[in-house]
């Protein structure tokens, strides 16, 4: 594991519209760390996953994520730090209309890559590391539940982020495909990217163990 | 998660916008035809109002020939044709059937000039300068013309024009607001897409290209298929009235396909660019609304 910090948060609150959801959250994530986030539903856990890639404002505390002060960072420039991120969620949140390639090639277009043979070669790579290797040409629908979030974590993988946000990946999955998915992604750490994974799964987490930050009662509390 | 039904729904979400484009275009094309056609019909029936000069029996041959050449060159007549005593005794008695020439024993018709105005001179007061400048000239004994009927072809024109003009000016929004409802639709179904592109880290430019492009393409097709209609609608009622081929206007059809294609491409690729930028602008637990 590097000491290179890919996510800082200083006294950081988490709101949804006006209210607070987690307060004074401190918090240093070093590249290649896994770190989960336990806690209920609704105890903050994809709120914060949420402001850490812009899709809600911060509005109080310090974070930077990736290199990006989210305190000042414009809304022009959020599609620039989802780019340095990689997002799963637990609807896998593929793109319906078109093949697993060309959701794939979607995201390497729309960030700047020109290249087809370049192209091409990345997606075979990420594909083969995510157990897709003949799935390229499927259709979303055509998947198991469990090969279409691996889909998603290629997709996350696919522009070598710095940092992966997986908010509840294995929510909608059996616990043998969960702990596939869970392999994969501690792979995909140990290969040096930083993983934030959100659940409210205590099985994985104890048979899976790592850097744990539980969310309870509006506060963040690091264990272990 | 999408299944097969819905992927076809999404793969002819594409055809149903250009069948609604293509009909809500035809009624605006066939809009814009009225329009033209009552303006070149109004233009017609002015052009068609002429007015007599009767000349003096004193006048000579190059006085008269002077005075229709006149005519010819005035920039307010679309045609002046000379009428012999002859000819003009001849048109009577194939009118009223009765030799009136050989009951009298000579001919009491004036020699005149039939003179037709251009459309834009054919009002009350263009005429009624128009006839003060040629009773001036010493060779003509009077300037006749139904008055009553000018007026009547210019003040139903003026109305009509004003009708048909607010028709088509509801028209034209009737038709953006349809135009826009639909592509609104379209584009509500992929609102999640849109959503999660943004989320992949695709700049708002790129996620809205593809949907302006497909936009302008749909709107250039149903366009031709507007267009296209209304090439059938002419043919068929023409069969029927062929009179209105009199008033038939090639170039102004041509303008006609040019402004529907534009409005088809303008309407549909700003409605496309409109709506993709709200889908941007939600956040994901606004678009269940």
């Amino acid at each position: 594991m590097s000491n290179e910090t890919v996510i800082k948060l200083d006294n950081v609150s988490v709101f949804q519209e006006h209210s607070a959801v987690v307060n004074n959250i401190n918090l240093e994530v070093k590249k290649g760390e896994f770190v989960y986030m336990i806690g209920k539903t609704g105890s903050g856990k994809s709120s914060l996953l949420k402001t850490l890639y812009g899709e809600l404002p911060l509005k109080q505390g310090e974070a930077t994520v990736a290199g990006f002060n989210l305190k000042n960072v414009k809304r022009k420039e959020i599609p620039f730090l989802r780019r340095k991120l990689g997002i799963v969620f637990q609807d896998f949140q593929l793109l319906s209309d078109r093949s697993v390639y060309e959701n794939l090639r979607f995201v390497m277009k729309a960030t700047g890559w020109k290249d087809e043979a370049a192209i091409k070669k990345q997606i075979d790579s990420v594909l083969k590391k995510t157990g897709l290797e003949n799935k390229g040409q499927k259709m979303p629908y055509e998947l198991s539940g469990g090969e279409q979030q691996r889909v998603s974590v290629a997709r996350a993988l696919v522009n070598s982020p710095e940092i992966i946000l997986a908010d509840e990946p294995t929510g909608n999955l059996d616990p043998e495909t969960s702990s596939e998915i869970m392999s994969l992604l501690l792979d995909i750490a140990k290969s040096g990217t930083a993983i934030l994974f959100a659940t409210h799964d205590f099985i994985l987490y104890n048979k899976f163990p790592s850097r744990t930050l539980k969310f309870e009662n509006g506060k963040v509390e690091q264990l272990g | 998660m999408a299944n097969k039904s819905t992927i076809s729904k999404l793969k002819t979400s594409s055809a149903t916008v250009i069948v609604s484009l293509s009909l809500v275009l035809f009624m605006l094309a066939l809009g814009g035809w009225f329009l033209i056609n009552t303006k070149k019909l109004t233009g017609y029936l002015k052009e068609n109002i002429g007015f007599q000069i009767y000349l003096k029996e004193t006048a000579n041959e190059s006085d008269i020939e002077k005075l229709r050449k006149d005519m010819d060159a005035a920039i307010y007549v679309k045609s002046a044709v000379y009428k012999s005593k002859e000819e003009a005794a001849e048109e009577m008695k194939k009118e009223t059937g009765d030799d009136f020439v050989a009951f009298l024993g000579y001919n009491p018709l004036p020699v005149s000039i039939n003179v037709n105005l251009k459309s834009e001179y054919a009002n009350p007061d263009s005429v009624a300068w128009i006839e003060k400048e040629i009773t001036t000239n010493r060779i003509v004994r009077e300037v006749v013309y139904q008055k009553v009927l000018i007026d009547n072809v210019n003040d139903n024109a003026k109305k009509i024009g004003l009708i048909v003009l607010f028709f088509s000016g509801l028209l034209v929004v009737v038709s953006v607001g349809l135009i826009n409802n639909t592509i609104r639709l379209s584009i509500y179904s992929k609102r999640f897409l849109i959503h999660t592109m943004y989320l992949v880290g695709a700049t708002q430019g790129f996620i809205r290209k593809p949907f302006i492009l497909k936009g302008i393409r749909n709107g250039v097709i149903s366009a031709v298929l507007a267009m296209g209609m209304l090439a059938a609608f002419i043919y068929v009622v023409t069969r029927y009235i062929p009179e209105l081929l009199v008033v038939q206007d090639e170039n102004w059809l041509l303008i006609l396909f040019g402004i529907i294609i534009l409005t088809g491409i303008i309407i549909s690729g700003l409605s496309s660019a409109l709506s993709v930028r709200k889908y941007l602008r939600l956040k994901a637990e606004d678009l269940y609304f």
